[in-house]
């Protein structure tokens, strides 16, 4: 194989996401999908591929992501309304702040591996949801939600409609470009092999922790990005953006579209929401079940979600005797 | 902190109460995870079946037969449980076993509110658990009249019972000593020709089974709507990383302990909402295998 790869093929998967992403408004409408829910499966596929550098790439599963998500969300909203009504500082203190959090709480439950790790950070997102519930409700705004913001403003555009959906879309494509650089650099080698063998490569004397560390705050920011434009998107923030549905939803949407592959993810989570917005009109107040019937037969039958899915079909129809 | 003898009383029941239901899905939980290494993310499910299935029987039929009943179903459908599907995830990796249980977790709650609905069931105390008991009666040291609600009482004093048993079932009979020798070293214990794999299963059935009783006794207290479960659990699961992973003993501690903490700061409720939490941080720093843990086991 040729060492000097062309900028397609570096980029390929880039340059894909970026005209599916910037032409959804033409085609989403088609398939049922309304206007605003493509917004939400933007700002998803954000969450999505930052949470994939941390389940994807080093394997651990983190069932509290949704502890940064809220917390951008909360600061995001009490800049708009206390501060100013321009997006661009609310989103950079919401992503600071969540970047904060986000270092002691790896500091603290990074300590643990496997089934620990899990419960940990399930216990330290649940924390911050009741802590949004009673402690912090003259901010938060408890039970209700956060309400009241004005207008979000990107300097002097307005961000509603398709502006809010184009911002999304960059944003989404800028930051899928940079996951991608993550994971062919050193780092996300790294990052990588600590989902192999994380004892061996301490044995090699790297260490590991710097780079779980690493993997836990980027996902968080990645997180808190799409917490921050949940708010520019709808300006609401409701207790549940803390809860562990909201972690879990993440974690299903990993699942079902394929973790580790950063594509897959995303795929899932346009999946989900779809399914959870336009296919759940037809099946009612059962559509969760359904869901979940789905995410099982995912975990036991096929583990790579959606991306093993589209692998096993191209094996068998579109490859010759000798494979790639 | 000024506090009468009274209402000291009172906290150290009401301490004991909450923890008596931690104790019991917290022992299932510990007592799955020693053995067979699973975390199984639909133990809350486990116990939203226990309620919905007594408070069925028991507004039905009475609440003697649902006692009679609810347990064994629950163990029998622990058996089919750990036979159907978590059998095939033990050489899965940890997180696969998380996401299969999780994803089971959500099919149970969503099937349970679909036939049961989503609004809380009330679930009538049989007339011999109704009412309050004198306190002061019996515990001469309290001033004046001291009532305690009589069911949360059976509760603790059911939730004891259950340990002992447990504790006997282990540490008095042979099946006991093989299960806690497979908690040690199952390989070892297949390689002494003990079919270890029959054990697993009666294990998971004996964990659904508590969280049976759990629910016959619990219902009333936890209120009956698919939440309770995915509520219960999270506690739970801090209840077991506090007591150590796999230690019954540390369960139990951990389990009262976190329920006398929630107890004695009710009246602080910034801190009530946070205790539990501070509680397993200060306890992963300090002694991050737990109270009991064993060394080397999750460390």
């Amino acid at each position: 194989m040729n060492n000097q790869l062309s900028f397609w093929q570096l980029n390929k998967a880039v340059i894909l996401f970026a005209v599916v992403a910037l032409t959804m408004p033409l085609w989403f409408p088609l398939i049922n999908g309304y206007s605003g829910l493509d917004t939400k499966i933007m700002i998803f596929c954000i969450f999505l591929v930052g949470f994939d550098i941390l389940l994807g790439f080093t394997g651990y599963l983190s069932f509290g992501h949704a502890a940064f998500f809220g917390i951008a969300a909360y600061s995001t909203g009490l800049m708009l309304k206390n501060f100013s009504d321009n997006i661009v500082p609310a989103i950079i203190v919401a992503v600071a702040v969540a970047t904060l959090a986000a270092i002691v709480i790896g500091l603290l439950t990074l300590k643990r591996t496997g089934i620990y790790f899990s419960i940990l950070t399930l216990a330290f997102a649940e924390m911050f949801h009741s802590m949004a519930m009673a402690m912090l409700q003259t901010w938060t705004g408890g039970e209700n939600g956060l309400t009241g913001m004005p207008t979000p403003m990107l300097f002097d555009l307005k961000m509603q409609g398709n502006n809010v959906f184009y911002f999304t879309a960059i944003m989404a494509i800028l930051l899928f470009y940079v996951a991608k650089r993550i994971e062919r650099s050193p780092v996300g080698l790294m990052m990588k092999a600590i989902k192999c063998n994380q004892t061996r490569l301490e044995y090699t004397g790297i260490n590991a922790r710097k780079y779980k560390l690493l993997a836990f705050v980027i996902s968080a920011m990645y997180a808190a990005v799409a917490g921050a434009l949940m708010v520019v998107y709808e300006p609401f923030v409701g207790h549940e953006f803390l809860g562990w549905h909201q972690s879990g939803e993440v974690v299903i949407m990993s699942v079902i579209g394929g973790v580790g592959t950063l594509v897959g993810p995303m795929l899932g989570a346009g999946f989900m929401l779809y399914f959870e917005n336009v296919l759940s009109v037809d099946l009612g107040e059962q559509w969760l079940l359904v869901l979940g019937l789905i995410f099982m037969f995912v975990v036991i039958f096929m583990p790579g979600g959606f991306m093993e899915a589209l692998e096993r079909i191209k094996r068998r129809f579109f490859t010759t005797v000798d494979g790639e | 902190m000024d506090m009468t003898l009274n209402a000291f009383t009172l906290y150290i029941l009401t301490g004991l109460q909450l923890g008596s239901i931690f104790v019991l899905i917290a022992l299932g939980l510990t007592l799955i995870f020693g053995t067979l290494g699973v975390v199984n993310f639909a133990h809350g499910a486990l116990y939203l079946i226990a309620i919905y299935l007594a408070v069925s029987i028991n507004n039905a039929l009475g609440f003697g037969l649902a006692l009679i009943l609810v347990p064994p179903i629950l163990f029998i459908f622990g058996v089919l449980m750990e036979r159907g599907l978590i059998q095939r995830f033990y050489d899965r990796p940890h997180t696969d076993q998380i996401l299969v249980t999780f994803g089971l977790a959500i099919v149970l709650q969503e099937l349970l509110k679909w036939v049961f609905g989503a609004n809380n069931i009330p679930f009538a105390i049989p007339s011999w658990g109704n009412g309050i008991i004198m306190l002061h009666d019996y515990l001469p040291f309290l001033e004046g009249f001291v009532v305690y609600p009589k069911w949360r009482l059976i509760l603790v004093v059911v939730s004891i019972i259950t340990v002992a048993a447990v504790f006997a079932l282990l540490h008095l009979t042979r099946f006991g000593l093989v299960i806690r020798a497979g908690m040690r070293d199952a390989e070892m214990m297949q390689f002494l020709g003990v079919n270890i794999n029959r054990r697993f299963m009666i294990v998971f059935g004996l964990g659904s089974m508590i969280a049976g009783i759990a629910g016959v006794f619990g219902g009333p207290v936890t209120q009956v709507s698919p939440e309770v479960g995915m509520h219960l659990l999270v506690p739970s699961f801090l209840v077991v990383v506090i007591g150590g992973m796999g230690s019954l003993g540390g369960a139990v501690l951990a389990g009262i302990l976190i329920g006398m903490a929630q107890s004695f700061t009710a009246p602080y409720i910034n801190l009530n909402t946070v205790i539990i939490y501070l509680i397993t941080v200060i306890v992963l720093l300090v002694r991050p295998r737990g109270l009991l843990g064993a060394k080397g086991v999750f460390e």
